[in-house]
């Protein structure tokens, strides 16, 4: 099996450069503070990885030959569809903290707004009164 | 013994007066709290106006996460016991002493009150009861509770009952899974017969379409459950001892 064949030097150049461009985006995202380093540290690594097995296909030979693949260009579907899923899920798994997170958040907001209002009823009209607080935004 | 009700509302400003009128001249004299999840017709303004408490959230938390609230805010006043009661005018509160008995007797430490233990009052359509039948089944056969009425909204809970659901309850579609996270962390449940009322106002927020993704949603959080209990005493929303000085 040549391992010429995996992956043509045209196509092979021209998804380097794109994982490059990527990855450069994804470093400048997270320098100029767009993107959290502990968020995007998946998308770090198997980008790194990417871009490993695109300058070597030797490798992704290799890795076809152990999975017992015929075709390396199945692995790299394989190999591909691996990749989003596991940051896909690890993108899921941020949005369902954040929205745990925010769901207490509200409920604890809610909670001190109860306790300041009784707190301010308790001391009579010296307070002003909440109206500065915000009115309930759009629902989803 | 120190009650609470927990008015969970969205939109509820039309059954407001008559759900207050009718939990202020109950003979327990309970504290009123009505969780307002981000209503846009003035239910926290018609509450504060009834004198009730107010917990008004920033924004629609769904069913779960207003009624959260509420048990937060009766974790952090000490009560003994808190009543769940729709704002709509479906529950009736001359059954609140059939709910607070099991736990007076310290039989229970969640009583679901339950439309078919008895005839009477209003019970839904045949094909939710169907659903509900179903529900009822995979509530004892996943987790050994045994209620007939795992959706009932109208619910009473002792202290460890308040403390769990204040650390941690479920969103969306929570009562029957709330039955299941109550037996699993150990707790007692018991069910009364109570008669319910058809809605005053407004309409149900389970419409028919919904209601094949609420029974695929259902079952599948009791199927998933987590497999230990969930940790006591982790209090999630300190807000002060709550006594105004």
């Amino acid at each position: 099996m040549s391992h010429q064949d995996v992956l043509p030097l045209g196509m092979q150049l021209g998804a380097l450069a794109i994982l490059l461009c990527f990855l450069g985006w994804v470093v400048w995202l997270i320098r100029t503070e767009q993107l959290s380093l502990r968020d995007s540290l998946l998308w770090l690594l198997t980008t790194l990885a990417a871009t490993a097995v695109t300058a070597f296909p030797q490798l992704l030979g290799r890795l076809a030959h152990a999975l017992g693949v015929q075709v390396p260009a199945n692995a790299v579907f394989g190999a591909a569809l691996l990749y989003l899923s596991v940051n896909v899920l690890s993108v899921t798994l941020v949005a369902s903290a954040s929205s745990h997170r925010i769901r207490r958040l509200a409920q604890e907001c809610a909670l001190l707004r109860a306790e300041l209002e009784a707190l301010r009823a308790a001391r009579g009209a010296e307070a002003p009164p909440a109206d500065h607080l915000l009115p309930p935004g759009p629902r989803p | 013994m120190r009650v609470a009700v927990i008015v969970p509302a969205f939109n509820e400003a039309r059954s407001l007066p008559a759900v207050a009128a009718e939990l202020r001249a109950h003979p327990l004299r309970p504290d009123v709290v009505v969780v307002d999840d981000g209503s846009s017709d003035g239910t926290a303004a018609v509450a504060a106006g009834l004198g009730l408490g107010v917990v008004r959230l920033p924004f629609n938390l769904g069913i779960g996460g207003a009624v959260q609230a509420g048990y937060a805010w009766c974790a952090a006043r000490g009560h003994d016991v808190a009543v769940q009661v729709d704002g709509d005018g479906q529950h009736d509160a001359a059954f609140l002493d059939a709910l607070l008995e099991p736990l007076r007797a310290g039989r229970a430490d969640l009583v679901v009150g339950s439309r078919f233990l008895a005839p009477g009052g209003f019970r839904s359509t045949a094909a939710r009861r169907a659903g509900i039948r179903y529900l009822s089944w995979f509530l004892r056969l996943r987790c050994g509770a045994r209620v007939t009425d795992p959706t009932s909204g109208f619910r009473a809970a002792g202290r460890r009952a308040i403390e769990l659901f204040a650390a941690a309850y479920p969103h969306d579609y929570p009562e029957p899974e709330a039955v299941a996270l109550a037996v699993r962390a150990g707790l007692a449940v018991a069910e009364v017969p109570v008669r319910m009322r058809e809605r005053a106002h407004g309409a149900s927020s389970i419409t028919a379409l919904r209601s094949l993704y609420y029974l695929v949603k259902v079952s599948l959080a009791l199927l998933l459950l987590p497999p230990a209990l969930p940790r006591q005493g982790a209090r999630a929303v300190p807000a002060g001892d709550g006594r105004a000085p």
